[in-house]
């Protein structure tokens, strides 16, 4: 008996090790970032936020997001905004078939146009969040970030940083058609 | 005389400022307890990030419409969730986090114990040497020394 337990200790190592390696082959495989924070307002009304208008382009508020004819997205972008820039092609594509909202974030107006008029425009509407303010109802921490929100108004999705294909084919597209599919 | 004079004034516009105003203080406080999102391991006090800044202003705000701590917190919490609060809060969710250091203490208490325990038993276990074992050991001695 003594010494089956003590061929037991033996192998307490190997057992400890064997439970770090999952752990750290989880974080490995899963490849999911820690510093990207979920949101907390997941399954919850879209805030309501007061946005200032963009001169030519439609103005957003969230009573665009209540009773809608089906999903959209909300992006939060700026004129500053690198990663924005990489995944303004994607939103482009993507505005054919979904109605995407723009908040346009801590940008001067002057800006924000050019970018738009340079590279084109695929908001169906845009808010100014000019001082930042507003989006922090949303929990914003970083630009570009970009939310799903489903018929009733209710966020479904948070996407942290810019959408890439893979983002777009794998993640964003998939639960767009999930929402799509409700109801109907 | 007059660059003590602008010196000691300098110290009064400081110091009232930054010691005398008890908002700030509270404030401050708050900064400190509060995490920046931007860069994560920074309290909002000592982070410069552009949204850390704005936070500071929120908080501030906050304060001067005189909300409490808690409420500050509750609001900031709501919208980025609890990992905004560098100290967690004490919850059932939080239990491990807060109640593991002193299980693992106690833990490693027990496994002390055992272990000293054990080698107490096995001194208690030695046997004097017989007499052949004892002849044996003095020839092994003796051959080493000479």
């Amino acid at each position: 008996m003594k010494n089956k337990l003590k061929y037991f200790y033996s192998y307490i190592p190997l057992i400890i090790f064997f439970i770090l390696v999952l752990f750290f082959a989880r974080q490995l495989i899963l490849k999911e970032d820690p510093s990207e924070l979920p949101s907390v307002l997941i399954d919850e009304k879209f805030p309501s936020i007061a946005l200032s208008k963009l001169p030519g382009y439609k103005v957003f508020s969230n009573k665009n997001l209540i009773n809608a004819n089906g999903p959209s997205l909300v992006n939060i972008w700026s004129s500053w905004c690198v990663p924005c820039k990489i995944e303004h092609e994607y939103l482009m594509s993507m505005s054919n078939n979904i109605i995407i909202y723009g908040i346009n974030y801590k940008d001067n107006k002057e800006d924000a146009l050019k970018v738009l008029e340079l590279n084109g425009n695929p908001f169906y509407a845009i808010g100014a969040d000019r001082d930042g303010m507003q989006s922090i109802n949303l929990g914003v921490y970083g630009v570009p970030e970009t939310f799903i929100i489903d018929r009733d108004g209710n966020i479904r999705y948070r996407h942290v940083g810019p959408i890439l294909e893979y983002d777009m084919e794998k993640i964003i597209l998939p639960i767009i058609n999930k929402i799509k599919q409700e109801r109907l | 005389m007059i660059t003590i004079i602008k010196f000691i004034f300098c110290f009064f516009i400081i110091g009232n400022s930054v010691l005398a105003d008890a908002n700030t203080k509270v404030a401050y406080e708050l900064y400190e307890e509060l995490r920046c999102l931007v860069c994560q391991n920074q309290s909002l006090l000592e982070s410069n990030a552009p949204l850390a800044l704005d936070l500071k202003k929120v908080v501030m705000d906050k304060i001067e419409l005189g909300q409490s701590k808690g409420e500050i917190k509750k609001f900031l919490v709501d919208r980025y969730g609890e990992f905004i609060l560098l100290k967690p809060k004490y919850s059932m969710q939080n239990i491990l986090l807060w109640l593991g250091p002193i299980l693992f203490l106690f833990i490693g208490f027990f496994v002390t114990f055992v272990f000293l325990r054990k080698q107490s038993m096995y001194k208690a276990e030695q046997l004097p040497l017989t007499k052949e074992e004892e002849n044996s050991l003095k020839k092994i001695l003796d051959n080493n020394v000479s």
